[in-house]
């Protein structure tokens, strides 16, 4: 403590000494203060050596360039040794290296505490030696000392971070607008990655490193900034490229959104693990079909009884590789899409829903004619001149599901109808009763189709056999006669 | 009678040759662009669709050849009532109660409850069966291949549900009848021991008088205007002493 009030006279001296005499000394070497820079010219000459009375020799020599890659490179010289300054350099007598060393050493723990020291084993164990122990700088060079962990102290370089961060503060941007830069530290707990440090996101900055940053608008920072995600989630952003919101966002429209707009930025926490709140970050931006995501038979049951079975936004149009819902890719795909939960057994058991839907209709005209549409891309035939068919969504809405039975059968009903118009000019009424909703052919749906799959179930392997058999006989009387 | 077994007789004019030949290839074309609708799920099916450019390609060809199919079986139809009614030529498609006889006693022959086969006419109840098999079929394939072409315009008619009917008769029978002509027609003109390797009769429009002792014997008393006692009473003999039912290569 001692020491600690004896720098700061200096210090206020030295401060006022750069402030009353302009362009004292010469100009700072780059990334050394003025004051290392004023010792430097003459401890920077190779061979200065301080001799003491005991006989030993004492190498005042300082490499500035070690010390510019050293832990200490932002602490100016005189914040260790306190009575020396650029304008100061007062004759101190010492009897020996080792006194010089001891008393020198001493003032380490200004920064290093006792009992930051004694949490490292090897320092715990020094220190109970009691006079024995040897000084700092016995083993850390301080000149030339590098952090121990080689800029890796994960939490206590959050702790770095956070003795400010964790206080009401902003910046304001160029542009004017005031921006926080408040992290809030129970939030950060909580998320997924709690275990990173602040500089695995926030490169360039470290315990020793701040740069200053500037940009035009917070908007600018943020997309800057969600680059850094794509350093551990590589897949994810390799696939957002493909997706119609970077495709957006490059032709220059800066309101499409990047990472840390849909999964936030202190905030993460695992993306799927509330569906709500999955589909209500798409609603932010896509708030009238949120809205009337909400009516539908799936966002009802989402929103009102929080069922976790129904499809999100995420699961029809893909989290990351989101493509233009208008494209004749995901259109061909909508079956695939609803077959998903549609097609799967146990899932629509529990609702008491007809697992076979997607494959009858995959097996019928329409769908058989879709597969080989999706098959010719390669260029076998021309997408111009393929035919619309009609999938799903047509019939059943898009983002307004409703049931096919109850009040809503007739929405359904009326879809259907104006859907055939669409390709079958002149449909009438009836004709939509050709579509044999979905359902096997039984005697009691659609009976004039059972009753002649069912003949020639019979009547194909009868017919066949018979003229086999006879077949068979004529050659046989043959090689009898024979 | 052994100078006459290389004697050849004519059997087809280059009408019912030609007409043949077209068939063929009509019916190729549509069990090709149909079965691989019907089992689309096969690589084979697959490879025949993209092959040819596209489901739709597939299907335009599809109809083109229907309507030639149809176009044939009119055409034959008219021709042939055209024919019986100004005499021209006999009704010998006719069925008749003989058949059944004669598809009786081949399957006594084929037991070996008698020793020799049922003395058939022109056309023997085989080929009527696969002449009428492609008569009805083919009419059946006509109207209900026009049900599913024209789909809107039959529903104002008849109820909806006729077309997925016609949809499940077409593709039925088009399967039945692509495997009576792949197991009976093929047997019957390429592997029976009668014919092999090929029956060359709808190709050169003439038969073998061997073989029309064989297959048609009412038809060669006729012809020859004996007592189909007399074309049988040497074949019988020639049938136990070598057995062979080959025709003298025609």
């Amino acid at each position: 403590m001692r020491e600690g009030n004896r720098v700061l006279p200096y210090l206020m001296l030295l401060i006022f000494a750069l402030l009353i005499v302009p362009g004292t000394g010469r100009s700072a070497e780059p990334g050394l203060d003025e004051d290392a820079t004023a010792c430097l010219g003459c401890h920077g000459e190779r061979g200065l050596t301080v001799k003491f009375p005991s006989g030993e020799v004492l190498d005042a020599f300082i490499d500035g360039n070690k010390f510019k890659a050293s832990a200490h490179q932002s602490l100016s010289c005189s914040a260790c040794h306190a009575e020396f300054s650029a304008k100061d350099h007062p004759q101190r007598t010492f009897r020996s290296r080792e006194q010089y060393s001891g008393k020198a050493s001493s003032v380490c723990r200004q920064c290093h505490a006792e009992e930051q020291l004694k949490k490292s084993p090897v320092h715990a164990s020094l220190l109970a030696k009691e006079n024995k122990a040897p000084v700092c700088s016995g083993c850390h060079n301080p000149h030339t000392v590098t952090s121990v962990a080689g800029g890796k102290q994960f939490v206590s370089e959050k702790d770095h971070c956070m003795r400010c961060h964790q206080h009401a503060m902003g910046i304001t941007l160029r542009n004017g607008e005031k921006v926080s830069l408040k992290v809030d530290a129970a939030a950060l707990e909580g998320s997924v990655h709690t275990k990173l440090a602040c500089f695995d996101c926030h490169f360039g900055f470290s315990a020793t490193r701040h740069p200053k940053r500037n940009f035009n608008t917070p908007r600018d920072f943020s997309i800057a900034q969600a680059e850094a995600c794509r350093r551990c989630h590589f897949d994810k952003y390799t696939k957002t490229l493909e997706s119609i919101h970077y495709s957006i966002l490059s032709h220059g429209n800066l309101k499409a959104p990047v990472c840390t707009d849909c999964h936030g930025a202190h905030t993460v926490v695992q993306a799927r693990a509330d569906k709500l709140q999955s589909s209500k970050r798409c609603g932010r931006c896509h708030q009238a079909i949120f809205g009337t995501y909400t009516k539908s038979i799936h966002g009802t049951a989402l929103v009102q009884e929080n069922n976790t079975d129904v499809p999100i936004c995420a699961d029809c149009h893909t989290a990351h590789s989101i493509q233009g819902a208008h494209t004749q890719d995901y259109r061909d795909k909508v079956p695939e899409t609803c077959g998903k939960c549609h097609g799967n057994s146990t899932l629509m058991k529990k609702y008491g829903l007809n697992p076979g839907v997607v494959n009858s209709y995959l097996q019928d005209f329409h769908g058989v004619t879709l597969k080989f549409y999706q098959r010719q891309k390669d260029g076998t035939a021309p997408d111009s001149a393929r035919k619309a068919i009609a999938t799903c969504v047509d019939c059943h809405g898009i983002h307004d599901i409703t049931k096919t039975t109850g009040p809503t059968t007739n929405i359904v009903k009326a879809r259907l109808k104006n859907r055939c118009q669409k390709c079958h000019a002149g449909a009438t009424e009836e004709f939509p009763d050709a579509w044999l909703s979905h359902y096997e052919p039984s005697l009691s749906n659609a009976p004039l189709v059972f009753l002649i799959n069912l003949t020639y179930k019979f009547f194909i392997p009868f017919m066949l056999i018979g003229l086999i058999l006879q077949i068979l006989l004529h050659v046989w009387r043959y090689a009898v006669n024979r | 009678m052994a100078n006459k077994s290389h004697v050849f007789i004519k059997r087809f004019g280059i009408g019912r040759i030609l007409e043949h030949q077209a068939n063929a290839l009509v019916f190729t074309l549509l069990v090709i662009t149909g079965l691989s609708q019907r089992f689309h799920e096969y690589r084979v099916s697959n490879w025949i669709i993209t092959t040819i450019g596209g489901v739709d390609t597939l299907r335009v060809v599809h109809r083109w050849s229907g309507i030639i199919f149809a176009l044939l079986i009119v055409v034959h139809i008219t021709l042939g009532i055209y024919g019986i009614i100004k005499k021209r030529w006999p009704a010998a498609m006719m069925v008749n109660v003989n058949d059944f006889l004669n598809a009786m006693e081949n399957m006594r022959y084929y037991f070996g409850i008698t020793n020799h086969p049922a003395l058939c006419d022109r056309y023997d109840y085989k080929q009527k069966f696969e002449y009428w098999g492609v008569i009805a079929g083919g009419f059946l394939m006509i109207s209900t291949g026009l049900v599913l072409w024209f789909p809107v315009d039959v529903a104002r008619l008849l109820p909806g549900e006729v077309i997925p009917a016609a949809k499940a008769a077409h593709s039925n029978e088009a399967l039945l009848a692509f495997l009576v002509i792949v197991t009976w027609h093929i047997y019957n003109s390429i592997f029976s021991p009668e014919v092999f390797p090929l029956d060359t009769a709808i190709f050169t429009g003439k038969i073998s008088r061997e073989r029309m002792v064989h297959e048609h014997p009412l038809e060669l008393a006729r012809i020859e205007n004996v007592p189909v006692e007399e074309i049988v009473k040497h074949h019988h003999s020639h049938h136990a002493d070598t057995g062979s039912h080959q025709d003298g290569g025609a």
